[in-house]
């Protein structure tokens, strides 16, 4: 075991929030998205060895109280896997993480409700799932409706909703915890540009209130606006960590450098580049 | 507008140290699991109230369907086997009804709890909570269609009511015995579609099977009648289980065809309760172990 040979190198000081040390999250390809037992009982009676893909790998990271750390990096580099890592949601296979607080998390919104049940019930039920006392919940369920400026829609059934209340109803249900370690990933685009505002106002808020934050966006103003570290991810490494500018220049390079590839690899096979170049 | 207030809310999500040498002993994963539903009990009775709530709202009749339901299948049941076979035994309807109702109850929740962690996948990828709750949500809200099933056969008994006796109050005590056995089952099948999806289908037609193996539509003795020559078969019949939950209904709705309703045999209900508490702690260890992948897979 990964844990005999390599003994946690994490101090057991008390000013982290988060510690992770040579982190990795490995997927087994035997069991991903919608297996069938045909094609399991083929890959036992043919060639039985696993395909196996690390989302992560070696990743150390320290976030001091108070600090707030931006994770930047292109599509599938690994990001939302490092924050359900850092919220409990999945288990890494190799390393250490150390949290010190309540989490909570604001991933991807708007998902996971009951489109049966009315947006109170929703709400009641989104409490008992985060794991809120249900006084708490009562409490401030008021607070919530009114944020969400649902009116009388709150006693519908949510597959009534537009999707913009949807996501209004998700945003204020998931902000309306208050925890020392805030995770988001890209919850910054949400509804209208009238709800976009107020949800930043929100967010900043929480930002202020919450002991470490850690953010994935794709968003870099808000990178070096309101965070004071970064990191970027590419292919489940770490290949920087610093000043967020800094990060978000070096991301803008190797950005630049693989739409020039791409465009180069396209000629090669005789592609329009310009098709590229739109994507 | 109202303000949001300075939060106080925080989450349960406990500050722990993870890694990934998480090998856990059995014993200590069927604690955590007996933890998690106890801390989660009110997640618990949210999800059932939602449950139960849609199952009623969308359908004319609505929850009335939980008592026509078994009823109707009684009927088609009764129509079919008048017609292979002539001379069942008397009050046969009764006869039928008195599985067709546990079977009803088993059989939807354990189709309900198959699907029960796949169909939250969101939220499993976003939200860390004990997915424990998921298949026991599944099977406790089975209780209340199970109870307004009762309600179908008081309607029975007004027909056949010299089958009327004290000893349906055991339904009760029969009814926990199966609930013990239905929940064990019910981790093992949601643990298990998460990584096979087709896992569904194969359920279906197990339980088909199991229903027309177990003695719900004739009796015990006509089993161990057709396979007299075959002990070891006869012995294997009687442990299924819902050999000895079909017998004990039987034996305090209907009686046996020859005999009013009676007591239940105690000793094999006891059995199988033992049985089924050990197999319980067996499913839930297996559900824990495989829990931390449950958010990789879905």
């Amino acid at each position: 075991m990964a844990i005999l040979r390599r003994p946690p190198r994490i101090q057991p000081r008390a000013d982290h929030a988060i510690a992770a040390s040579d982190l990795g999250v490995r997927y087994d390809l035997r069991f991903t998205r919608k297996t069938t037992i045909r094609s399991s009982l083929a890959q036992m009676v043919g060639r039985g060895h696993a395909e196996q893909f690390w989302a992560l790998r070696h990743v150390d990271l320290r976030v001091q109280r108070g600090e707030s750390l931006a994770v930047i990096g292109p599509n599938g580099a690994g990001k939302s896997t490092l924050l359900q890592v850092l919220a409990g949601i999945i288990r890494p296979s190799e390393g250490v993480v150390d949290v010190v607080g309540h989490v909570s998390g604001l991933l991807t919104l708007g998902a996971g409700f009951d489109k049966e049940l009315t947006g109170r019930d929703n709400i009641l039920l989104g409490g008992a799932f985060l794991g809120l006392d249900d006084a708490v919940t009562r409490e401030l369920l008021p607070s919530i409706i009114e944020y969400a400026e649902l009116g009388d829609f709150i006693d519908a059934p949510l597959r009534t909703y537009s999707s913009g209340m949807r996501a209004r109803l998700g945003f204020a249900i998931a902000t309306s915890v208050d925890p020392d370690i805030l995770l988001l990933d890209e919850v910054l685009a949400t509804g209208d540009a009238n709800f976009r505002a107020k949800s930043k106002t929100r967010v900043i808020e929480i930002v202020a209130a919450a002991k470490a934050v850690v953010l994935v966006t794709h968003d870099m103003n808000w990178v070096t606006e309101y965070c004071n570290r970064a990191i970027l991810i590419e292919r489940g490494v770490v290949v920087m960590e610093g000043e967020p500018a800094d990060v978000v220049e070096t991301h803008r390079v190797h950005t630049e450098e693989a739409r020039v590839r791409a465009t180069e690899a396209a000629q090669a096979a005789g592609v329009d580049p310009r098709i590229v170049q739109i994507r | 507008m109202i303000p949001f207030r300075p939060m106080s809310a925080t989450s349960e999500v406990p500050a722990a140290f993870r890694n990934a040498a998480g090998d856990r002993g059995p014993l200590r994963l069927v604690g955590e699991g007996i933890a998690d539903i106890r801390s989660r009990r009110r997640l618990v009775r949210y999800l059932v109230q939602a449950d139960i709530r849609k199952r009623g709202a969308d359908t004319i009749l609505g929850n009335i369907w939980w008592i026509l339901d078994p009823l109707l299948q009684m009927v088609v049941y009764v129509v079919f086997l008048s017609i292979v076979v002539r001379n069942g035994p008397p009050d046969y309807p009764l006869f039928i009804f008195s599985a067709i109702l546990p079977w009803k109850w088993f059989s939807a929740s354990i189709t309900d709890a198959t699907t029960s962690i796949v169909r939250h996948d969101q939220l499993i990828k976003q939200i860390q909570f004990p997915k424990l709750v998921l298949p026991v949500a599944a099977t406790t809200a089975g209780i209340v269609s199970f109870a307004f099933g009762t309600v179908a056969l008081i309607v029975l008994m007004l027909f056949y009511s010299s089958h009327f006796s004290i000893y349906l109050v055991f339904i009760p005590v029969i009814a926990g015995v199966q609930f013990v056995f239905t929940l064990a089952f019910s981790f093992l099948v949601a643990a298990g579609n998460v990584f096979f999806r087709d896992l569904g289908n194969v359920v279906g037609h197990v339980l088909r099977l199991w229903w027309f193996l177990s003695p719900g539509l004739y009796s015990l003795a006509t089993l161990e009648l057709v396979f007299r020559d075959h002990p070891t078969l006869v012995t294997i019949a009687g442990m299924n289980p819902f050999a000895i939950l079909f017998e004990a209904y039987r034996m305090v709705i209907y009686g046996t065809p020859t005999s009013p309703p009676g007591p239940p045999n105690f000793v094999s209900l006891a059995v199988l309760l033992i049985a089924s508490i050990g197999f319980l702690a067996l499913t839930t260890f297996v559900f824990k172990r495989l829990e931390p992948n449950f958010a990789k897979v879905v």
